[in-house]
């Protein structure tokens, strides 16, 4: 039995969330929402919290000098068409356009994506290697939790009931930093990852890697620093320890030998994009009109 | 080519009409617009909504089924289960009536309905059904060939129903059907042989995935009557079964069948509509049921095969035998699929010149959804055996796999199938290699990573068969032609209205074409079997060639001349002073009380008693296929560079239509040897239904380079010398990607599909093989 | 239970639907696929996998295209809808006659969707390459695997379109 409710302002949604008979579920972009409404069988008292509409939310995407702040509303298409965003990030551009389809990302929200928390999101590997952090509200007040501790189990974030995240926080890369992900699909079209890299170079040296469908969550690793990013072998055996955290299993997409072997082989070539990047990197100047 | 039915051939010639051209597609634009009603777009107001209740397994009995709390739910009208059909279960089909309207006391395949609700909207109906209860006893069904055919094995069709197998010799196994097909001496060909080739090849079940889901509304009238709207390919079929199971004669069951959107095969036979007649002519309600695309991939599958094949080369390259065990996976009733195997292995050792070939197949039942029809029909299954152990032999060899084929060919007219029942070639299908072999610069030498393969099939199109059309030609000189097949989307009203556009002389945008209601439209056998070119196009051109005689006849009375004066001319009576458009003799001819000219043609092929295929193929199609691929061999990705088919179709009387179909047909086979596969747990139930986990192929998985092109020596017994087409392109792409990748990459791979993680998966096998 | 939420809730939606405001009160869940189809009769807009996988069901919400089967109705109240009706004039659009002429219309089931999808594209990327097309294009399922005609269709309307515009 299911409820539509359009709230006006933030203090309101969380209200409707909060009831306690009655189970209340952010609707953003509706496209992981819906689908699972779909499936699920039986009909508990449901209402679905509509935050499209809310007027205090501040503006979908703010760029400051310390970074973005993306605001729930902002859309796939929207942020991977955004001049910052393809400067700063583009490991989080190049896994927005992915996200399932034009029609799909006209509707999904960067903000639903990582609430949805699914071990298999997109954009995830590359939000871990920004360090991004997320802001949630509820009606006890604000906190924010940094992306490493945001996803908690397959479907599960750390966004409780009750509540809202009200804005995604990305960090101001450091000058000469860059990033690329790649995934591995079973066709070139729409499709689930098998297995996904994201790998960011930071201008600080750090090389941290966001890894997708290889464990209960998306991981983040780092790889020892000093580590010399064209030797092939040192980065091979870089690689050999860290991605020792991922945990591939066997299911209907992939042969849990298959993700592992994958994951090595996309994470090599991830680094090796992210290097790349630099060379192309946005120096993180502000953006000037 | 079926004697019987060259001699029936009309023979008219291209000249220069409609026919041959490449005109837009009839009712195109109303479907471009959103304009074309679908079942799913027809409003019933007032239509109960249907919901389904299925069990999560595949092989149950069933113990108890509890309506009470779901019938009184609000809105429920009816929860019918067996209990309210006629006892024993009505059961109905094609060769074997052996198929359930519903489950009574077992279900037998995942997702077999167990009880229908209707009621007054659809979330009634879906609440109402999940408040059904069925308490089942799970039975370790077979869901697998291995599984059904192990002593001991479940027996899908058993003692619960004596009265379906009762006379079957083979009712003690699963197995439902055999054939075989054999000629030669099979151990004096081993021993010439200077090299074997054995191999097992799997080819997995897939599902036709039509965009436009299954749905059926059945209407009942107030005289015990029923009409039945459901997009089905076979129209009559479906009247036929639907009148017998329920006790009406046919004028008291009408099907509509809208046009589908899709079939592949999947739309042919009745799978809903006995179940919705029933409920309709109880309620004395129509009652709407729709399924979405998940539930449609539950219900409608091609049967999957598994060959053990072994073949014998002599050094030169010749095939000297071909000896080939394959199973197909049917499902838990019979549907088409006996016939599926019969076809598939009665062409099993190819279109060559073979010395001895030994084909023995079987039809086994598994509790899994009842595989149907699938475009290609049973020839894709085993023709990724056999081509593959040709590039097989002929890489062994040292030889070109090209070569190898066109050596191995036979010329047109040459025996392909030998013994009692032999199979000629219809075709120059030298020049099908020849011209894929340009079209692909087969002899160009290839960069790395890049590997190229070829491979050849052949399919029998109808063996016997039925079309009955009906021309009216009106006194302002516009015509319809009453044509039953089902434009699933091969185009066939245009192929009638350019017919009768030419042979008539009227405008081709004057032309109606009716068909997709039993009603109103003659009889069509089927849509299938790419027969409906030949068939119904013979039928066609020969209601026109009745309008024409007519008009001759009537003109003649009019104007005091005698008809054997007159000559006759596609769109034109020829008098003593020339040509004379056809709608104006026939104006002439009509005079003051107006009215028009009604002509009928039929054409009819009887069968053969004994022919292991019922019949002798009215004309073959076949096919070649080249792809090219390059494969990124860290991940087992590859990307299809250049794809080529080519298809001996014996006269495009569509250009663009032919067209459209050679690039549709193949991007349908490249995904169903890369990507199309259905996954099972261990109870029966499929775990990736629909479009999330079900993959095909999208705008971005079509090869780089997509060539169709077609032979055309106007050689075929339909009218204007064509032959059918739409299934060669599909034939054997699971063949030729394979060998591409073979040369691409070393590694062979005998179970479709061609995914990244199976050839990753081999090329670490070859790896560690050779360490 | 606070009594908003104590019984399904009937949604009243003002959009526009295709250049005309429209009225309509439907459940809550209704999708705006069904509420088009059922409620306002507009069965242009085709259903068949209903979770965003096909694109048979694209429509535009306030110009951008969208799978209308993962929309609610209730969430199209005081915006813009518009549907394959609305882009189909008499004897069709430039861009649907070159479908036809193109041959990529065949069973014409994903059509509606498959113009949606051409149409927005265009609206934002007026002269794209065979590559950005069938990126734009690739949420649009063919099983009669029309794509390259599709492609070719939407390729020459777009090239006609910037000629005309000078």
């Amino acid at each position: 039995m299911l409820t539509y409710y359009r709230a006006r302002t933030l203090a309101e949604a969380l209200e409707v969330l909060g009831q306690k008979d009655v189970e209340g579920r952010v609707l953003l972009g509706g496209t992981d929402l819906l689908v699972g409404l779909r499936h699920q069988q039986g009909d508990p008292p449901r209402v679905l919290v509509d935050l499209k509409g809310v007027t205090d939310l501040g503006d979908p995407i703010t760029v400051t000098d310390d970074g973005l702040r993306v605001g729930p509303t902002m859309t796939m298409a929207e942020l991977a068409s955004h001049q910052v965003v393809r400067s700063w990030y583009p490991a989080l551009v190049e896994a927005a356009v992915e996200v399932g389809s034009v029609a799909i990302r006209n509707r999904a929200t960067m903000v639903g994506n990582i609430c949805n928390a699914s071990p298999a999101s997109d954009t995830a590997p590359p939000l871990l290697v920004h360090e991004a952090s997320v802001r949630i509200a509820s009606v006890a007040g604000e906190r924010t939790v940094p992306i490493s501790s945001f996803f908690v189990s397959p479907r599960v974030s750390a966004c409780g009931r009750g509540e809202v995240v009200v804005a995604l926080e990305l960090p101001r890369p450091v000058p000469g930093t860059g990033s690329a992900y790649l995934r591995l699909t079973r066709r070139w079209g729409v499709d689930l990852i098998t297995v996904s890299v994201a790998a960011a170079v930071h201008g600080d040296g750090r090389v941290l890697l966001g890894l997708g469908a290889v464990g209960p969550t998306p991981l983040l690793v780092e790889l020892p620093s000093g580590l010399d990013l064209q030797d092939r072998s040192a980065i091979d055996g870089a690689l050999e320890e860290a991605l020792v955290v991922a945990t591939p299993i066997s299911d209907i997409r992939a042969g849990a030998d298959y993700r592992a072997a994958m994951l090595k082989e996309l994470a090599r070539r991830a680094v090796q994009a992210a290097l790349e990047s630099t060379r192309r990197a946005g120096d993180g100047s502000p953006v000037r009109n | 080519m079926a004697d019987a039915l060259r001699s029936q051939a009309v023979g008219v010639r291209l000249a220069g009409g409609v026919v041959g051209t490449g005109i837009v597609r009839y009712g195109g634009l109303e479907r471009a617009m959103g304009a074309q009603k679908y079942v799913a777009d027809l409003d019933f107001p007032g239509a109960l909504q249907v919901a389904v209740v299925t069990i999560p397994v595949g092989c149950a009995d069933i113990l108890a089924v509890d309506t009470t709390a779901a019938k009184a739910m609000p809105g429920v009208v009816m929860v019918m289960t067996a209990a309210d059909l006629p006892s024993p279960m009505p059961r109905y089909g094609v060769s074997h009536i052996d198929r359930q309207v519903m489950a009574d006391r077992r279900v037998n395949y995942y997702t077999e309905p167990v009880a229908v609700v209707a009621a007054e909207t659809q979330e009634q109906a879906d609440a109402a059904a999940r408040a059904v209860k069925v308490d089942y006893r799970e039975l370790p069904g077979v869901y697998t060939l291995e599984d059904a055919v192990a002593p001991g094995a479940h027996l899908v069709q058993d003692a619960t129903d004596p009265t379906v197998r009762a006379k079957d010799p083979l009712r003690e196994s699963n197995v439902l059907e055999e054939q075989t097909v054999a000629w030669g001496d099979i151990a004096e060909q081993e021993a010439r042989a200077a090299l074997i080739v054995e191999d097992t090849y799997t080819y997995p079940m897939m599902t036709q995935f039509p965009i436009e889901p299954l749905g059926v509304v059945a209407e009942p009238d107030e005289v015990g009557g029923l009409t039945i709207y459901s997009p089905v390919q076979h129209p009559f079929l479906v009247q036929r079964i639907v009148a017998k199971l329920v006790g009406l004669p046919l004028t008291r069951v009408r099907v509509v069948a809208p046009d589908p959107g899709g079939g592949f095969g999947g739309k042919q036979i009745p799978k809903l509509e006995p179940i919705l007649a029933f409920l309709a002519l109880k309620t004395g309600r129509t009652c709407r049921l729709m399924l979405n695309l998940a539930e449609t991939t539950l219900a409608i599958r091609r049967a999957g095969a598994r060959v053990h094949a072994r073949t014998g080369f002599s050094a030169e390259g010749d095939i000297l035998f071909q000896n080939a065990q394959i199973d197909y996976q049917l499902g838990a009733y019979a549907d088409v699929a006996p016939r599926v195997m019969t076809k598939g292995s009665y062409i099993g050792g190819g279109p060559y010149r073979i010395p001895a070939c030994l084909i023995e197949a079987r039809a086994v039942l598994t509790n899994t959804t009842v595989s149907t029809a699938m475009r290609g029909y049973g020839a894709p299954q085993i023709t990724w055996s056999t081509e593959s152990q040709i590039t097989e032999g002929a890489l062994k060899l040292g030889l070109d796999p090209a070569r190898v084929r066109l050596r191995n060919l036979v010329e047109n007219g040459e025996e392909f199938v030998k013994g009692d029942y032999p199979a000629r070639a219809d075709g120059e299908w030298r020049q099908v290699v020849e011209k894929a072999m340009s079209l692909a610069h087969w002899d160009e030498p290839l960069p790395e990573n890049r590997g190229r393969g070829i491979a050849v099939a052949i399919k029998s199109s109808a063996t016997s068969g039925l079309s009955q059309s009906l021309v009216r030609l009106l006194f302002d000189g516009s015509a319809l032609v009453y044509a039953g097949t089902s434009d699933i989307g091969q185009g066939a009203r245009t192929i009638w209205a350019q017919t009768v556009a030419d042979e008539l002389g009227v405008p081709e945008a004057d032309v109606t074409v009716i068909s997709g209601d039993t009603d109103l439209v003659p009889f069509d056998l089927q849509t299938s079997a790419s027969r409906s070119t030949v068939f119904m196009g013979t039928a066609v051109v020969r209601a026109c060639r009745d309008v024409r005689r007519q008009v001759r006849e009537m003109y003649a009375e009019r104007v005091g001349a005698d008809p054997a004066d007159l000559g006759d001319e596609p769109g034109v009576v020829v008098t003593a002073d020339g040509p004379l458009p056809l709608a104006e003799a026939a104006r002439i001819a009509l005079g003051s009380l107006r009215g028009e000219f009604l002509g009928q043609g039929t054409c009819r092929l009887e069968g053969r008693k004994g022919h292991p295929l019922g019949g002798d193929a009215s004309f073959y199609e076949f096919n070649c296929s080249i792809s090219e691929v390059e494969v990124d061999l860290g991940t087992g990705q590859f990307v299809i560079t250049r794809h080529v088919t080519v298809c001996d179709v014996g006269t495009e009387l569509n250009p663009i239509q032919v067209t459209a179909q050679d690039e549709g047909g193949s991007i349908m086979g490249l995904g169903q040897a890369n990507m199309e596969q259905l996954i099972f747990d261990g109870h029966g139930k499929l775990l990736n239904p629909g479009a999330i986990d079900y993959r095909v192929p999208t705008s971005k998985d079509v090869p780089l380079e997509l060539l169709t092109g077609s032979v055309q020596n106007h050689d075929g017994p339909g009218p204007y010398g064509s032959k059918g087409m739409s299934e060669g392109p599909i034939l054997c792409t699971g063949a030729a990607l394979g060998a591409a990748v073979r040369t691409a990459t070393g590694v062979k791979i005998t179970d479709l599909p061609l995914t990244p993680e199976r050839i990753w998966r081999a090329l670490r096998d070859a790896a560690t093989d050779t360490v | 239970m606070d009594p908003r939420f104590a019984t399904e809730s009937q949604v009243t939606v003002t959009a526009t639907i295709n250049g005309t405001p429209s009225t309509f009160t439907v459940p809550a869940h209704r999708t705006l696929l069904d509420a088009l189809r059922t409620d306002l009769g507009l069965t242009g807009t085709k259903s068949s996998c209903t979770e965003g996988e096909c694109g048979a069901c694209t429509v535009m919400l306030d110009g951008k295209a969208v799978n209308s089967c993962l929309v609610l109705a209730a969430e199209v109240d005081g915006h813009e809808v518009t549907t394959i009706e609305a882009l189909s004039p008499d004897g069709g659009s430039d861009l649907q006659r070159a479908f036809l002429e193109q041959g990529a219309v065949q069973c014409g089931f994903c059509i509606p969707g498959q113009v949606m999808s051409a149409e927005y594209l265009l609206s934002h990327n007026p002269d794209p390459t065979v590559e950005e097309i069938r990126s734009a294009m690739s949420g649009n399922l063919c099983r009669c695997a029309s794509y390259n005609r599709i492609v070719e269709a939407v390729r020459t309307t777009a090239q006609e379109r910037v000629n005309s515009r000078g």
